[in-house]
């Protein structure tokens, strides 16, 4: 079990009347959501109901059409040029991983810190190695992505994105591209980072991770945020029928 | 946000035309400090002559008249050829495969000029072939061996299970493809058709060289009398790329149609 | 279709299309020797068209004569124009996946225009406006009569023939501007190809659009067009031919030169024939093993 957070730290992100469209059609619908640092927040919810687009826009893959986001109380607004300065501090992980099919595992690693925050090659390396070890796969350092198997790129992923020293870390439904025997090794990786302390929010259908590691769960249908409630009264006693019908199909 | 991105539209086409308008009156200043003395009104009476009411072509449409003959020969040359090439280099005769693939990598690892001097040089007094035949000649073997892979491209995309319900009626095997490949494959060949014929017309001005006075080679006609070269050079690539762009448009079309068409007989 | 597959080889036993075929060949063949022969009656004569590639002079030294020098001329023209049109390819491809509408829209505009007009009307324009108003006016021809002046060992070994330098270096900047176009189509089809899952990785790690596009999208796009990019320098090649006729003294040129001054019409234009092939087809062979290579990386 991870410790709870408690309500008086600062807000490490907040969502206020966040809006987007695609076109006609409305992907985020007034959306406020808080995330305390150190604070474990799983969303869940139908495929196509918002929430990587959600996650994107906070990490600004996607732009949001109205309303705020703020990261560490600053909005997201001043860095419209500087996206990437950003990204530099909210960690994001994958569905389908996407690593550089063209770079080694340390490599995928060493990129981010080398380039963009301009650390020396010995330096960079030194820390990819550290997170590999964390995620443990230091013995594939050296190989391709394509010669891992998935639940090995995934925790190569979570290296990348922490090689970055990131306060807040994104994970978009990590282990549903996965076969079964894999998941569980994500999942471990990522509850070692909840239990360091790390700011999170998952994507996630895993309940079990939820229950054990999530501060709050979120459940949203069509762009809304339907509930929000930490995982004992979630699972036990959700409120809205579209969270119980949502529950009764995926437990 | 959506205010935004149009207003943005709006500035990003106004530096495209200042940049378009920049290029332009570089090339006046370039030119003007070099004497040249640009005379656009002198262009029409090249292109056409009125004289008592009726509408005479002059050299350059007389010259675009050639190049459209010569590029319509060459293509129906060309896609007979083509087609034979392509039914040879899949068919079960050892030979024919080897006459075809010899003949497309010939062709295909040579200038198209030295292929033209070759033909009016060497293969021209042999066969008796005239300027004109060779320059369509040489445009029409040239564009064949492309044909021969479009085609090749098209029967190869039809799913084989069609020639073998074909075979499983009956068919011969020359019937198969002639009743049910071929007719299936042409949506597939018509296109990349349409832009071997862009091709073909710009290959075509190459034969200006032997000396067949097409659109290209009456504009050089015509700049060496007047020294009007930028504008007469820019009016004759205008033309070409009226043609190009009006076919191009229409392999867009055709793609197209055949695309939607396509998409319904599946929801059927 | 099943009669000639690579595994049935065993015994090969000519069909009716196959005879038909030979026969065919035969009264071709017969045709055109009856013709050279006896209604012709052409002389053959390659010792003399062989002395335009090298000769030995007075003193048995070997000289390099017309052929040989086109030759020369024609691959150095190659080669420049293959490098520069890979820089100017790529910055139009570049300005083709812009985020911003105008460089779009420039690079287009450039791109259709070369692809839509003949390569020699192009090279007409092209050639005039260089050699006849930019040079001049940039003052570049000045640049280019003290490089032929200077006898620096470099400047002769990249450039030639010190006389020829400037009609050379024409020569190059007109091709490179026109395979530019077509480069940068190649380019920019490999970087579309690059998936979307790759550019978000980079960006997700905190690295710029500039370096997203640097050090992940173009790297694996230029893998993946290089086979493509074999195929366009072999069009390029050929192009080389084009110059001939705005006077660039490579090897068409050359050919010509000597079939009019020798009269030895039909050994020369077949000798060229040959060489070109020579190239070309080499380097097709490269590029289908490039090909095969990464089908089988796969």
């Amino acid at each position: 079990m991870v410790d709870a957070v408690s309500p008086d730290r600062p807000l490490a992100v907040e969502l206020r009347g966040v809006c987007k469209w695609y076109d006609e059609f409305q992907a985020l619908k007034d959306i406020d959501l808080q995330v305390r640092q150190g604070e474990r927040t799983v969303v869940c919810g139908p495929s196509g109901s918002g929430k990587s687009t959600m996650i994107r826009c906070i990490n600004r893959l996607e732009e949001h059409h109205g309303g705020e986001i703020r990261i560490n109380g600053e909005s997201v607004e001043l860095y419209e040029a500087r996206p990437h300065l950003i990204r530099q501090r909210v960690g994001m992980v994958f569905q389908q991983f996407n690593l550089f099919s063209h770079m080694t595992v340390v490599e995928n690693c060493c990129l981010g810190p080398i380039k963009a925050l301009k650390l020396g090659r010995a330096e960079a390396r030194e820390r990819a190695m550290h997170y590999l070890e964390k995620v443990r796969i230091p013995e594939q350092a050296d190989k391709y992505p394509s010669q891992l198997s998935g639940g090995q790129q995934q925790r190569v992923a979570i290296a990348r994105a922490l090689c970055m020293s990131p306060q807040i870390m994104l994970f978009d439904e990590p282990t549903s591209a996965l076969d079964p025997e894999m998941i569980q090794e994500v999942l471990e990786a990522m509850i070692a980072l909840a239990e360091d302390g790390m700011t999170m929010i998952c994507v996630t259908h895993e309940m079990g991770f939820a229950r054990t590691v999530a501060d709050s769960v979120v459940f949203m249908d069509r762009g809304e945020i339907v509930e929000q409630a930490p995982p004992s009264e979630f699972f036990t006693a959700p409120r809205s029928e579209r969270t119980r019908a949502f529950l009764d199909k995926i437990l | 946000m959506r205010q935004k991105n149009r207003s943005r539209y709006l500035g990003d086409l106004l530096i495209y035309l200042a940049i378009i308008g920049a290029a332009l009156w570089g090339l006046r200043i370039a030119t003007t400090a070099q004497a040249y003395n640009w005379q656009w009104y002198n262009v029409p009476q090249y292109l056409y002559k009125i004289h008592e009411g009726v509408v005479y072509p002059g050299p350059l449409l007389r010259g675009l008249i050639t190049t459209m003959q010569i590029s319509a020969g060459a293509m129906v040359i060309a896609a007979v050829l083509g087609l034979l090439v392509a039914v040879l280099g899949m068919s079960g005769s050892r030979v024919g495969r080897i006459l075809a693939r010899g003949y497309i990598e010939v062709v295909r690892n040579i200038p198209i000029l030295v292929l033209l001097f070759l033909f009016y040089f060497v293969v021209a007094p042999i066969f008796g072939l005239g300027r004109f035949a060779s320059g369509m000649l040489t445009l029409a073997l040239y564009e064949a061996a492309f044909a021969a892979e479009i085609y090749r491209a098209g029967i190869e995309g039809v799913p084989r299970g069609q020639r073998e319900a074909a075979a499983a009626v009956g068919l011969t095997r020359a019937q198969q493809m002639r009743y049910v490949v071929l007719p299936q494959s042409i949506p597939l060949i018509l296109p990349p058709m349409t832009n071997l014929a862009i091709n073909l017309i710009k290959h075509s001005a190459i034969v200006s060289v032997i000396a067949i006075f097409d659109l290209a080679n009456e504009g050089r006609n015509v700049i060496s009398e007047t020294f009007m070269v930028f504008e007469v050079w820019f009016t004759v690539a205008l033309v070409y790329l009226v043609i190009t762009t009006a076919l191009s448009f229409l392999a867009t079309g055709l793609e197209r149609r055949f695309a939607r068409s396509r998409a319904s007989a599946r929801a059927r | 279709m099943s009669a000639g597959r690579p595994g049935q080889r065993a015994r090969w036993r000519p069909g009716a299309v196959d005879w038909l075929l030979l026969v065919g060949l035969a009264v071709f063949a017969g045709y055109v020797y009856y013709q050279l022969r006896h209604v012709l009656v052409y002389r053959w004569d390659w010792q003399s068209v062989l002395q335009f590639f090298a000769y030995r002079d007075e003193a048995g030294e070997w000289q390099q004569n017309l052929l040989l020098a086109g030759l020369e001329a024609t691959l150095r023209i190659a080669i420049f124009s293959a490098i520069l049109s890979l820089v100017l390819g790529l910055v139009l491809a570049l300005m083709r996946v812009s985020s911003r509408l105008w460089p779009r829209m420039v690079a287009r505009t450039y791109v259709e225009l070369v692809r839509n007009t003949p390569p020699l009307v192009f090279l007409f324009i092209f050639y005039f406006f260089i050699s006849a108003q930019l040079f001049p006016v940039l003052g570049i021809d000045r640049v280019i009569a003290a490089l032929a002046e200077s006898d620096s060992a470099l400047v002769l070994w990249l450039l030639g023939d010190p006389r020829l330098v400037e009609n050379l270096v024409v020569g190059i900047l007109c091709l490179s501007c026109f395979e530019a176009a077509y480069v940068s189509e190649v380019l920019r089809a490999g970087i579309e190809s690059v998936g979307k899952d790759q550019r978000e990785g980079a960006l997700a790690v905190g690295l710029t659009g500039t370096q997203t596009m640097w050090h992940v999208v173009l790297p694996q796009a230029v893998r993946i067009v290089i086979p493509a990019l074999v195929g366009q320098l072999i069009t390029l090649v050929k192009d080389t031919s084009i110059m001939s006729i705005i006077s660039i003294q490579e090897l068409a040129f050359s050919a010509q030169e000597v079939a009019v001054s020798t009269d030895r019409v039909f050994e020369v234009w077949i000798l060229v024939a040959l060489i070109y092939f020579v190239i070309c087809y080499a380097l097709s062979a490269l590029s289908r093993r490039l090909e095969l290579r990464r089908a089988v990386g796969r």
